[in-house]
């Protein structure tokens, strides 16, 4: 998928990446001005109140168009997802707690804290600010991300100015290649809820509690990824025997799965992408019990063939 | 094995090495187990070769590629060259990726080694990567999509990007819940799930 705009975007990663480095103490190229903005933004997605329209794009798919809103009353919010085209299922999270920061998050409020060598998120992405478009009628801040190393997605991001809330994202694969774009057509601040949607399935969002783990253990023995792109965190505590890890650098997040098989399994992998979300599976085994180890996340298939490869069991 | 390397190498999976990570990779793979065990790992996954033959499946950096990548007169192109022309030095890394030798006797003998033991390949004492003696091995291009493959099973593939493709659908769910949580997108990660269960 191509667009229009990718040419300029490509001039403006171009720019990003031939212009005078920024300096920051102990931490040279990292961009103090857009540092602020992600940690601007991490926060507002949190603490401010809105409803709007969002469109997602990707590949040659029919535009998906959804209603979000998200409520925050004393110190709790509660959210929504609408889908208004497809299938017309909804998504809730309600009586989240305002300070309830998860992994991805604490790794984008880091502007603080980037001192004495330490750069956190500026360690694995380039960034730089600019104007953005104007984006639901609002006008934008443009956050510049690319990559440092080959193991994530470049993204062009544009913040609201007053709230920075992020308004549209746009996923650039390898080859400044257009993988996915949200962005939103309609956003309001006022706090009537909408109504009148006729919705089909409702989906109460999981929410893990940090330090416990809720998870089903699906696997005899316990196994590790002893592998992954540095700057990536596990987003939850799993026991060592789960089906499942997650792990995020604030921006991407790509999630393990692995599968104890009852038979043999001939040695192979294969792979599918849909806009900027890779599954890659692996057909292997460890220590005489074969496993089918799959990769699903927005992270280019290197990344996941490299995590895939990793898997071991816990000796 | 650096980060570096393991970068390199992951390039060269993807056709994506540039002619810089291709001769570094050359480089250390004679005294890099780690780099050697991976790199046939790799290929073996890549490749949908069968059975624990894998075990004994020798990359071979081969004479003739070897040639194409030292015969090129590197000396004598500019850095413009280099940085303008990639597209020939993709296609030699391809190529050395995709280049393995199957010792002809090994493929017989099945003493179960776990090749995806860490460190295996190097106990396993099979002679190094680039060193293969082709005396009696059978030198298999499994470049992708050619047919001159005898191991490479195109049923295999598919049945592995089917397998790719159902274990999105099953999977894609779980992971939009983390996504959603872990980030600046708030719910919308769930607009990747074709099918939202309850």
């Amino acid at each position: 998928m191509r667009y229009g705009t990718v040419s300029r975007l490509s001039i403006l990663l171009l720019a990003l990446l031939l212009s005078p480095l920024a300096q920051s103490s102990g931490c040279p190229d990292a961009d103090p001005e857009a540092l602020r903005w992600l940690d601007k933004m991490s926060r507002s997605v949190h603490q401010v109140s809105y409803h709007g329209v969002v469109t997602y794009q990707r590949g040659e798919a029919d535009m998906q168009v959804m209603q979000v809103s998200h409520f925050v009353q004393g110190d709790r919010s509660s959210e929504k997802l609408t889908q208004l085209t497809g299938q017309g299922a909804q998504v809730v999270r309600v009586d989240h707690p305002l300070d309830c920061v998860h992994p991805g998050h604490k790794l984008l409020r880091m502007s603080e804290h980037i001192q004495g060598g330490y750069c956190g998120i500026a360690g694995h992405y380039r960034f730089s600010v600019t104007d953005g478009d104007r984006v639901a009628g609002r006008k934008t801040v443009r956050v510049l991300v690319s990559p440092r190393d080959m193991y994530r997605f470049g993204y062009v991001m544009d913040l609201d100015r007053k709230t920075g809330l992020l308004l549209k994202t746009t996923t650039i694969g390898r080859g400044n290649v257009v993988l996915e774009k949200f962005q939103f057509a309609e956003l309001s601040f006022n706090k009537r809820m909408p109504d009148g949607i006729e919705i089909e399935v409702v989906h109460e969002a999981e929410h893990p509690v940090p330090g416990v783990s809720t998870e089903p253990t699906r696997l005899a023995n316990g196994w590790r990824v002893r592998w992954v792109p540095s700057g990536f965190l596990a987003t939850d505590t799993q026991p060592a025997n789960a089906g499942r890890r997650t792990f995020t650098d604030g921006l991407a997040v790509f999630s393990v799965f692995v599968e104890e098989l009852d038979r043999e399994i001939r040695p192979g992998e294969g792979m599918v992408r849909e806009g900027s979300t890779t599954s890659y599976s692996r057909g292997l085994s460890i220590s005489g019990t074969p496993l089918l180890v799959t990769v699903v996340g927005e992270v280019p298939v290197n990344t996941a063939r490299m995590v895939a490869d990793s898997v071991d069991w816990v000796r | 094995m650096s980060e570096q390397l393991r970068e390199s190498l992951s390039a060269l999976m993807d056709d994506e090495a540039n002619e810089l990570e291709l001769q570094r990779l050359l480089k250390q793979v004679n005294e890099d187990s780690e780099l050697r065990s991976t790199w046939v790992r790799y290929n073996a996954a890549r490749s949908a070769m069968s059975g624990q033959e894998v075990s004994h499946m020798q990359l071979d950096i081969s004479s003739r590629v070897r040639e194409a990548i030292d015969g090129s007169p590197g000396e004598a192109r500019s850095l413009r060259d280099r940085l303008f022309r990639p597209v020939a030095s993709f296609a030699v890394a391809a190529s050395v990726a995709a280049t393995v030798v199957i010792g002809g006797q090994q493929l017989t003998q099945i003493n179960g080694k776990d090749i995806y033991a860490p460190g295996a390949i190097a106990a396993g004492g099979v002679s190094p990567v680039g060193m293969v003696n082709s005396l009696g091995a059978t030198t298999v291009q499994a470049s992708y999509g050619a047919e001159a493959v005898p191991m490479l099973q195109p049923a295999a593939r598919t049945a592995y990007k089917e397998l790719a493709r159902q274990r999105m659908q099953m999977y894609i769910q779980e992971h939009a819940e983390h996504a959603a949580l872990n980030s600046p997108h708030g719910l919308i990660p769930f607009a990747r799930v074709p099918e939202i269960r309850e």
